[in-house]
């Protein structure tokens, strides 16, 4: 239970609407001239934030427009995180919301934000435990352990292959690996085909490759197991090569 | 806190400098001080440095999101994840700031003034003992620097006393801070320190400003610290008994070999003033 009384709350309540809105409000006792320093300061905290978690975006949005975006998300938007490094993924979610891709009439936002968002989130994101494995095993009917700190997603647009300027048109299905380097912390990123995306998942849902394989060349209509396998297994050791795949889970 | 070879200064661990600074011969704090905030849930490379740095240096944690003076709930999911970082990192003080930066459910992520009031007394007194019973540790409560009062009844001095005598909690005294408020509501700094409850100060905050204007200072711990804060320090320090001090500073970093001109300085300054015997007002 609060012991505050409303008119003291009143007061905090306008400063904070202030500070987000810029909209000067009626306060008690205030040194005026000085009042504007708390809305530029807060302003200046969340606009660099954002700035700093999207700079492919605000470079690419012309500045009158990247502008407003960010005066109306902190207008209108309760940031909600304690941690101010993780609000621009509320950024995001408001683009989404309100659907702002939509109204610039740029298909790719969503798609550009998040991959931009991805790479901060992975290279941040808390531990995982790595899974026990060995380095030796059978390729196809082991189990193969995986990196896990590492995201898997798809896309309609290739933001993480083409510059902002080349998206238009470009809309179709693409997949993006992107992982955490365990020793270096570093992000790698890796455009990966529909196909080797599945693969991926499966072998992520407990899978053997040859399951998954067996699986995948009915399900894509390959209809030539040998050929299948053969590109998976160059795929499965360029991944082992990267350490994304670890080895062979040990049971 | 125990501090080694009764060092007292320690230094603010930024991203911008931690790699440096744990490889650095030049730079040699008694502690660093960070932001749970900024650590909180973090993995991959910023762990690996945070857990090279404790192992080098004792930690204390200055919070920036607590929002103490907020009229909204305390956020308990928040808290508790703090008590766990302060027991992994064997963190001795917590303080935070005498300030609100959420309120009507939005956070703002910077430090608005509170209004110098008897509810808000109450209501932060509450809120303090809330969170030291959950913590189960003191709260160091820093007063703030602040550009303009709201809707006051009282003066700052009176506002944070009754804070820290009716809470129990401890106090970071920012000597910044008081000559930055001193300058932009023209007050005399050192009188202000005499009314605050100096025997309750565990924990001492230095730092840069900037004056943007003859009226105006603006506490942006992006610069080093003036001549007359040192002065101001010498004189609190005189007044104080041994405590850990830090020098924050956030922005413009500079070579580390200035940092340290500016740690040295003040560990002259506190081997003096505290090896005689000391008043506690």
């Amino acid at each position: 239970m609060s012991l505050l009384k409303e008119s003291t709350h009143e007061q905090q309540s306008k400063l904070a609407e202030y500070c987000k809105t810029g909209i000067v409000p009626e306060l008690t006792g205030i040194l005026e001239e000085n009042l504007h320093h708390y809305r530029r300061l807060v302003f200046n905290i969340g606009i660099d934030t954002i700035e700093t978690a999207y700079p492919i975006t605000y470079r690419f949005l012309p500045d009158e427009i990247w502008d407003k975006l960010v005066y109306e998300f902190y207008a209108e938007h309760k940031c909600q995180t304690p941690q101010v490094w993780r609000m621009p993924l509320e950024f995001y979610e408001y683009c989404v919301e309100k659907d702002i891709q939509g109204k610039m009439n740029l298909p790719f936002l969503n798609d550009l934000l998040y991959f931009e968002w991805l790479e901060l989130e992975v290279h941040t994101m808390d531990d995982i435990p790595y899974p026990s494995f060995d380095t030796e095993g059978d390729l196809l009917n082991n189990l193969l352990a995986i990196n896990p700190e590492h995201k898997l997603v798809k896309f309609t647009y290739p933001v993480h292959i083409l510059a902002a300027t080349e998206l238009e048109g470009k809309a179709g299905n693409y997949f993006l690996l992107m992982y955490r380097e365990k020793e270096s912390g570093k992000v790698q990123c890796m455009d990966v085909s529909i196909l080797y995306a599945y693969i991926l998942e499966q072998i992520q849902n407990g899978l053997t490759l040859q399951a998954v394989l067996t699986d995948a060349d009915s399900l894509f209509q390959i209809n030539n197991f040998e050929m299948l396998k053969e590109h998976a297994i160059n795929f499965i050791n360029d991944l082992k090569q990267r350490q994304f795949i670890l080895g062979f889970l040990n049971k | 806190m125990q501090l080694k070879d009764n060092k007292h200064i320690g230094i603010g661990f930024r991203k911008d400098f931690s790699e440096e600074l744990l490889d650095s011969t030049v730079l040699k704090p008694a502690f660093i001080e960070l932001a749970p905030e900024n650590w909180i849930g973090m993995g991959g490379y910023w762990k690996k440095q945070l857990d090279k740095a404790a192992e080098k240096f004792p930690i204390t944690c200055h919070g920036l999101s607590l929002s103490i003076g907020s009229p909204d709930d305390l956020d308990l999911d928040f808290l508790y994840k703090i008590k766990k970082f302060i027991k992994q990192y064997n963190v001795q003080i917590y303080s935070e700031h005498l300030s609100y930066a959420k309120c009507d459910n939005a956070h703002l992520y910077d430090l608005l003034p509170i209004p110098f009031r008897k509810d808000a007394v109450k209501h932060i007194i509450a809120r303090i003992k809330q969170v030291q019973d959950i913590l189960e540790m003191p709260l160091a409560i820093e007063n703030v620097s602040y550009y303009t009062p709201v809707a006051a009844e009282m003066d700052e001095a009176t506002f944070i006393s009754e804070i820290v005598d009716g809470s129990g909690c401890n106090m970071l005294l920012d000597v910044n801070n008081v000559y930055v408020n001193s300058f932009n509501h023209n007050y005399n700094a050192k009188e202000f320190i005499t009314k605050l409850p100096l025997n309750k100060v565990s924990y001492i905050h230095m730092a840069g400003h900037e004056q943007i204007s003859d009226t105006v200072i603006i506490d942006t711990h992006g610069e080093a610290v003036i001549e007359k804060v040192f002065e101001l320090f010498e004189y609190t320090t005189s007044l104080l008994k041994p405590v850990p001090v830090l020098l924050e500073r956030d922005f413009n970093i500079p070579e580390l070999e200035e940092l340290q001109t500016e740690l040295t300085r003040m560990e002259t300054i506190v081997s003096k003033t505290w090896k005689k015997e000391h008043v506690i007002a």
